[in-house]
């Protein structure tokens, strides 16, 4: 009797022990699987980067298996609520859309997620914006567009994604003499801008690197990034209310493809992913193959990421109206 | 130019490594275009880890076969279970199960196997031959040219309700454009009938709808009356390859339409934006409101095979085109298929014409040689496959049905379709029972949205004036002729019975 009680607390102990060596960030990962959700259909840059960071940080914990799966629909935000709703053991992580900021900012319909509260990883890339203007256009730099007399037509994508947000938000504060058309999803703008019903949009540089190459199109100003090849949008315009909204948009830039968690992740485990995904970033098999891709790798990590997030969301009450009339456009 | 041309021939051909993973890119493509609910697209993006460091011709013929005979097996399912595995193979249900039921499925599917085959050869050469006036042919297409061929599909709905039916065809197409204006507003960005049901916000699902619509009911009917999906027994049937060898006749037979159908497929591939869907829908029209018996369709008539098939296997060749030579992908699939050219280090743009001749001519060739294996394979395998329609509808049908739920979840991994599933389920049967054609249905659906989201843009841009475009007068004339067709055939059938009854 005696000694099957004695023997039953060194299982105790044992056990005690063990799960709290579990606990401690790499052990715990060893046989578990990790979900990673990508919050679009396969295909597509968010997808590229969410198969390569998985891929990369399974290889960097030991023993653990990383699921990618994909929950598109409602313009990234099935996919948000999705990895906020989960269980914050570490064994959920996402990626989706930087412009959900702006949803969260107006409080939109569906929103069921508060990204300062998330678990921040890391974020894989900066993706500046720039104003390209299809090749066949007169219009040869900034100071040209904003010369002109009539509006010409820009495309964006459907009202409330953050292509057509940027585009409001600097049409309107810039006042620019552009008409917004909405409705160019995927690659469509580029075809609009090949046939000439559009001249130009306000995109992501890095979709519009073989567009460029191909020589249908030039970029006139940019937003963010390190290229010297483009004038800087800040650098040509003097109103500070429109600097405030450009600094907003280049924050969604600067922090592209990020990777987060629900919130609640314990400390140690938050550690040890963000150093994984550290290592991921590091790994120069991972960067070749990215480049390759035309997705260059400017990684930052966890804290970094989580005040960036923190910083873009405290808008001035002015710039929240202009934000929330942009995204509840209604005709 | 030649040299080049059959240069690439023989080297892909003389490759054992190359047509060893030919082989293998053909298989996986078979097997995920056979499992409902797992697209190509998703095949392409597993795959791309896979030809990290191969050599850049094989990479692209491997993902390029894989993607091409995609549509080749997903037709087995249809004709066989009438579970079509997406949109395109909707088309191929209303006539091919149907067969299935008179107890041919070999013969539809030896016809539909071959018109997929056709199709993607006679795709790989529209390639081919587009290539020196893609740019001007491609660049004409607008959303107002969009929205009238959307409209063009529409009004095929007369047609496929035949006769007698118009009215309920019309309301079931008004009931699939209705069911369409759910999701976010394409103009406002406001949800319609969605709320905060986000899965609803892109709009219902098509392929939940098309499984709900034609398998679910087709099973409740098969389970309620027993027996098999061939209505006549076994020994009845010459069941061999005789049977499979005749369907493949018929496509031969039908050459004209099967040319007809594959080159509207390719051309729709080539023009961004229309969407794949469309071009099965529109070939599955055109075929019906050519023929001179349109009655019989919806009964088992081999043309309705014949159509969708052949045109959604040529459109692939025609996607190609923007995707290698502007660098703008013609659909998801290829938007896919352009970020692993670009991994295995081809540039897609107006440069490949120039600098990889010998690589698009391989990837012409790639399609016609995976197109012929495939067809060559499933033909083989077919005479198996055929006997399961022979099956007692208590052992088959819950395995269908099992097969139909996953399908309905995994297309987009939101549990809520299967809500939208049953729903819709018992709309299809209620239809089924009332003999309601229900084809117009996804018309409406597929076309509605495309409409919808075009006459906007159009507006947008050009005001009404959209109207008066040249190629928007060409397209509003097939419009009125295929209208005033409709009306004219629908009246002489009934006039000619009229006369019977006086006589």
């Amino acid at each position: 009797m005696n000694k099957a009680l004695k023997l039953f607390g060194i299982a105790c102990i044992a056990a005690q022990a063990s799960a709290a060596l579990a606990d401690e960030g790499v052990e715990f990962f060893k046989g578990k699987t990790v979900t990673y959700i990508v919050a679009t259909a396969p295909g597509g840059g968010y997808d590229s980067y969410g198969r390569l960071v998985a891929e990369y940080m399974q290889r960097n914990l030991p023993g653990s298996t990383f699921v990618v799966k994909n929950m598109p629909g409602a313009g990234h935000i099935i996919g948000a609520n999705a990895v906020y709703a989960s269980k914050g053991d570490g064994l959920t992580l996402g990626t989706f859309n930087t412009g959900l900021i702006y949803n969260q900012i107006v409080n939109q319909q569906g929103v069921k997620f508060d990204l300062t509260k998330m678990s921040w990883i890391g974020k894989a890339a900066s993706d500046p914006r720039v104003v390209v203007i299809a090749a066949q256009s007169p219009i040869k730099s900034f100071e040209d567009l904003v010369a002109q007399k009539q509006p010409v037509n820009f495309a964006s994508a459907g009202p409330g994604s953050a292509s057509f947000v940027e585009t409001v938000i600097l049409t309107n504060s810039l006042k620019l003499p552009v008409k917004n058309l909405t409705g160019y999803n995927g690659t469509d703008d580029q075809l609009a801008m090949r046939r000439g019903e559009v001249v130009g949009s306000i995109a992501s540089r890095s979709s519009y690197a073989t567009f460029i190459e191909n020589g249908y199109g030039r970029f006139i100003a940019q937003i963010g990034g390190a290229e010297k090849d483009v004038p800087q949008l800040s650098s040509l315009v003097k109103d500070a209310r429109a600097l405030e909204l450009i600094a907003l948009v280049q924050s969604q830039g600067d922090i592209a493809r990020l990777t987060a968690g629900p919130p609640g992740i314990p400390a140690d485990r938050l550690k040890t992913l963000i150093g994984a995904y550290k290592a991921a970033m590091e790994d120069k098999e991972l960067q070749a193959r990215a480049e390759k891709l035309e997705r260059p790798v400017e990684p930052a990590y966890g804290e970094e990421v989580a005040k960036a997030v923190a910083a873009a969301l405290n808008q001035s009450d002015e710039t929240k109206k202009l934000l929330a009339e942009a995204l509840k456009k209604d005709k | 130019m030649i040299d080049v041309m059959f240069g690439s021939l023989g080297a892909l051909l003389t490759s054992p490594q190359t047509m060893g993973l030919m082989l293998i890119a053909v298989m996986i493509g078979l097997i995920v275009g056979a499992t409902p609910g797992i697209g190509g697209r998703l095949s392409i993006a597993l795959a791309i880890p896979f030809v990290f460091g191969m050599d850049m011709t094989q990479g692209a013929v491997f993902l390029l076969t894989m993607h091409a005979v995609n549509g080749t097996s997903g037709q087995i399912s249809s004709i066989m279970f009438g579970v079509p595995g997406d949109g395109d193979d909707a088309a191929t249900t209303i006539d091919g199960y149907p067969m299935a039921k008179k107890g041919e499925a070999g013969r539809a599917l030896g016809a539909s196997i071959t018109a997929s085959g056709v199709g993607g050869i006679i795709g790989a050469i529209v390639f081919a031959i587009m290539i020196p006036v893609l740019e001007p042919i491609v660049l004409a297409f607008s959303p107002a040219e969009f929205f009238l061929l959307a409209i063009l599909g529409i009004t095929f709905i007369a047609f496929l309700a035949g006769g007698e039916n118009i009215f309920k065809g019309m309301i079931v197409g008004l009931f699939g454009m209705m069911l369409a204006t759910i999701g976010m507003d394409p103009q406002t960005g406001t949800a319609r009938f969605a709320g905060d049901y986000l899965f609803l916000w892109d709009g219902v699902s098509l392929v939940t709808c098309v499984l709900a619509l034609f398998a679910v009911p087709e099973m409740i009917s098969l389970a309620v009356k027993g027996g098999s999906i061939a209505a006549i027994s076994m020994e009845g049937v010459n069941f061999s390859y005789r049977q499979i060898f005749e369907g493949v006749k018929e496509v031969p037979r039908h050459w004209f339409l099967a040319l007809r159908t594959s080159i509207i497929g390719a051309l729709i591939g080539m023009v961004p934006g229309l969407g794949g869907s469309a071009a099965a829908w529109l070939c599955y029209g055109h075929a019906v409101q050519s023929s001179k018996t349109p009655e019989r369709f919806g009964h088992g008539a081999v043309e309705g095979v014949i159509a969708p098939e052949t045109a959604s296997n040529a459109k692939e060749g025609g996607s190609l085109l923007p995707t290698l030579f502007f660098g703008i992908p013609g659909s998801s699939g290829m938007a896919v298929m352009m970020g692993a050219f670009l991994i295995l280090g081809i540039q897609p743009g107006p440069a490949m014409i120039t600098k990889h001749l010998d690589l698009v001519w391989t990837l012409i060739w790639a399609l016609v040689v995976g197109n012929l294996i495939a067809v060559t394979f499933l033909l083989f395998i077919t005479r198996w496959v055929a006997v399961l329609t022979f099956i007692n509808a208590t052992m088959l049908v819950p395995f269908i049905v099992v097969l139909v739920v996953i399908g309905a979840y995994v297309n987009e991994g939101q549990w809520e379709n299967l809500l939208i599933l049953v729903a819709m389920s018992m709309v299809g049967y209620a239809m089924l029972r009332a003999d309601w054609p229900r084809a117009p249905f996804v018309i409406g659906l597929v076309l509605g949205r495309i409409a919808e989201e075009s006459l906007h843009k159009a507006l947008d841009l050009w005001g009404l004036s959209f109207f008066t475009r040249p190629l928007s007068l060409v397209l509003i004339t097939m419009i009125v002729t295929t209208i005033v067709f409709a009306i004219y055939k629908s009246r002489r059938p009934s006039a000619l019975a009229n006369m019977q009854v006086s006589a």
